[in-house]
C-alpha cells in the first residue's frame, strides 16, 4: 500500500481511481483497515491547500472537506448553526473531534452519522470535485443509502455548502449513555420564530431510517405553533419518513416512541434558545 | 516503498523509516521507539488509553497513521515530567488516587493535559466529565479522575498567574 499526501486539489484528483481510498481524519477508515486486505493506495486530503476551514461568500457558508469537528466548534457561526455545533460536540470524543471531519462523516454515510441530520436541517449541499470540474448536489440526494453516496471513483467532496439563513438551530442525540456513544436517534432543527410562533421550521431525524430524513409534513404543521403547542402537534403528526428497525442499540418500537419526545424537545430548545456551546 | 518521516517526540528530533505505511503512531511508539508508556486498549478509538498530543492536540494514537505525521510534534506520557518533578496533572492523579490498576492512566493524564490547554472546561466537574469522556476507565476511577483534573486545572492557573506576576 502506498500513502499519498497531495498538496493541491489537482494533484489529489490525479491520484484517484484504481481502488484508491480517500482519507481525511481516518476515524472511520482506520478501524476498518485492520479487518481486511489493505487498499493499493490511500490519498490523504489533510494537506491539500484550501480544504480546511469555514468561510462565507455570496450567501453560502463553505465548510472545506478537511474541516474537523473541533474546527466547527471553534468557528464563529450564526445561530442557525447551533445544531451543527451540538452535533460536533457529540461526535465520539474530543480525540475523535480533533481529527474527524464533517465531510468524512457524510461520505461514510452511516445511518447514525450525527452530522447528517444537522446538515440536512440547514439545507446543505455537497460540492464535488472531479476531472470534469466541480458539481453540486443536495445532501439529501448525495446520500443514497447506508454507505452509498453519489461519488464516482474519480471524485472527492471538496466542501459542504450551507445557504445563509436566519433562525435558531438545535440538536439532540439519544444514546445508551451520555457520551461517546452511537445514536439510537438524533434530531436537528432550525426554527424561525416571529412573535411567539414558528414562522418556519426545518426538522431532520437520523438513525430512524436508512438515511436521515427531513420531516416536511411536520415542518408544515408546525408553522404558526407556539412553544406550548409543539408537543401536541409532534405527538399527533404522521411521520411516514421514519422507518426504524430493531438493532443492537434499540428496538424499533422504542425508537418510534422516543423519537417523538426527542423531536418536540429539540424544537422547543430552538425556540427557547438553549446555549449549546 | 518505505517512507521516512521526521518527528519531534518529547522534544527530541527523530528520523524514522517506516517499513509499512499502515503502522499507527501507537505501534510506532511502543514497538519501535521504546516508549511503551502509551497504552493499547481497544486499538479502534473507543477507549482513549492511547491518547497522546500531536502538535498540542489530543488524539488517539491508534487511529493515526505515523506516515501522516511528517514534521509533527508528539508529546507522550514519558515527556511530561521535568526530570524528577512531576507534571501538575501527574501529581494531582497521585494525590487524589485517580486510578486503580493504572492501565488507562497515561491516556487519562495526556487527555487531561489536552483538556486543560483547550481551556473550555475550567474546573466545572460536568464539563470535565464531558471533556474526559473519550477516556474509559475499566476500574471506574472516574470520581478521583474528575477531582484530580479539577485540582490540576486550579494549580496550573495559579502557577500561570504567579509566573505572570
Ligand atoms: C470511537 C469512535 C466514535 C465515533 N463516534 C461517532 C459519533 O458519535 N457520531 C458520528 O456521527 N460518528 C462517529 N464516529 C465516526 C467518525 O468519527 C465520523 O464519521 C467522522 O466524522 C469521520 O470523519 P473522518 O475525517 O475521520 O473520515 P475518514 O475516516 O477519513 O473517512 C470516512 C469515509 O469518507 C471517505 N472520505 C473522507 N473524506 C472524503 C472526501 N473529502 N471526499 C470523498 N470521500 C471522503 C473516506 O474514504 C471514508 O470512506 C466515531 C468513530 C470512532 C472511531
Ligand atoms: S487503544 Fe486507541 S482508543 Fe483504545
Ligand atoms: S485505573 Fe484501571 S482502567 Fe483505569
Amino acid at each position: 500500500m502506498t500513502l499519498h499526501r497531495p498538496e493541491s486539489l489537482d494533484e489529489a484528483l490525479s491520484l484517484l481511481g484504481g481502488g484508491a481510498v480517500v482519507l481525511a481524519g481516518g476515524t472511520d477508515v482506520y478501524p476498518g483497515l485492520r479487518d481486511g486486505p489493505p487498499p493499493s493506495r490511500m490519498v490523504d486530503l489533510t494537506r491539500v491547500a484550501g480544504l480546511r476551514g469555514i468561510s462565507l461568500r455570496d450567501g453560502l457558508w463553505r465548510i472545506g472537506a478537511a474541516t474537523t469537528w473541533t474546527d466547527v466548534l471553534r468557528a464563529e457561526l450564526p445561530a442557525c448553526f447551533a445544531g451543527l455545533k451540538g452535533a460536533a460536540r457529540e461526535v465520539g470524543s474530543v480525540q475523535i473531534q480533533n481529527t474527524g471531519t464533517v465531510a468524512g462523516n457524510i461520505c461514510n454515510a452511516s445511518p447514525a452519522a450525527d452530522g447528517v441530520p444537522a446538515l440536512m436541517a440547514l439545507d446543505a449541499q455537497v460540492e464535488v470535485a472531479g476531472p470534469e470540474g466541480p458539481r453540486r448536489v443536495a445532501l439529501e440526494q448525495f446520500i443514497r443509502g447506508p454507505r452509498n453516496v453519489d461519488l464516482r471513483p474519480s471524485e472527492i467532496v471538496s466542501a459542504v455548502l450551507v445557504p445563509e439563513a436566519t433562525g435558531q438551530g438545535a440538536f439532540r442525540k439519544l444514546g445508551a449513555r451520555k457520551y461517546l456513544v452511537i445514536s439510537i436517534a438524533m434530531v436537528a432543527a432550525v426554527v424561525e420564530v416571529s412573535g411567539n410562533a414558528i414562522s418556519r421550521a426545518r426538522v431532520s431525524v437520523g438513525s430512524c431510517s436508512p438515511v436521515a430524513v427531513r420531516l416536511r409534513g411536520l415542518e408544515e404543521a408546525l408553522t404558526g405553533a407556539t412553544v406550548a403547542e409543539v408537543p401536541g402537534i409532534v405527538a399527533g403528526a404522521d411521520l411516514p419518513g421514519l422507518t426504524p428497525i430493531d438493532d443492537v442499540r434499540a428496538s424499533a418500537a422504542y425508537r418510534r416512541e422516543a423519537v417523538r419526545t426527542l423531536i418536540a424537545r429539540t424544537i422547543t430548545d430552538a425556540m427557547e434558545v438553549r446555549d449549546v456551546t | 516503498m518505505s517512507p521516512s518521516i521526521s518527528l519531534t517526540i518529547n522534544g527530541e528530533a527523530r528520523a524514522v523509516a517506516l517499513d509499512d505505511p499502515r503502522v499507527t503512531l501507537l505501534d510506532l511508539l511502543r514497538e519501535r521507539l521504546d516508549l511503551p508508556g502509551t497504552k493499547k486498549g481497544c486499538d479502534r478509538g473507543q477507549c482513549g488509553a492511547c491518547t497522546v498530543l500531536v502538535d498540542g492536540r489530543r488524539v488517539n494514537s491508534c487511529l493515526t497513521l505515523a506516515a501522516t505525521l511528517d514534521g509533527a510534534e508528539i508529546t507522550t506520557i514519558e515527556g511530561l515530567a521535568l526530570g524528577e518533578e512531576l507534571h501538575p496533572v501527574q501529581a494531582a492523579f497521585i494525590e487524589n488516587d485517580a486510578f486503580q490498576c493504572g492501565y488507562c492512566t497515561p491516556g487519562q493524564i495526556m487527555s487531561a493535559v489536552g483538556l486543560i490547554s483547550e481551556g473550555s472546561a475550567g474546573d466545572d466537574p460536568e464539563r470535565i466529565r464531558e471533556g474526559m469522556s473519550g477516556n474509559i476507565c475499566r476500574c471506574a476511577a472516574y470520581h478521583g479522575i474528575t477531582i484530580a483534573v479539577q485540582e490540576a486545572t486550579r494549580n496550573m492557573i495559579r502557577t500561570d498567574k504567579e509566573d505572570a506576576a
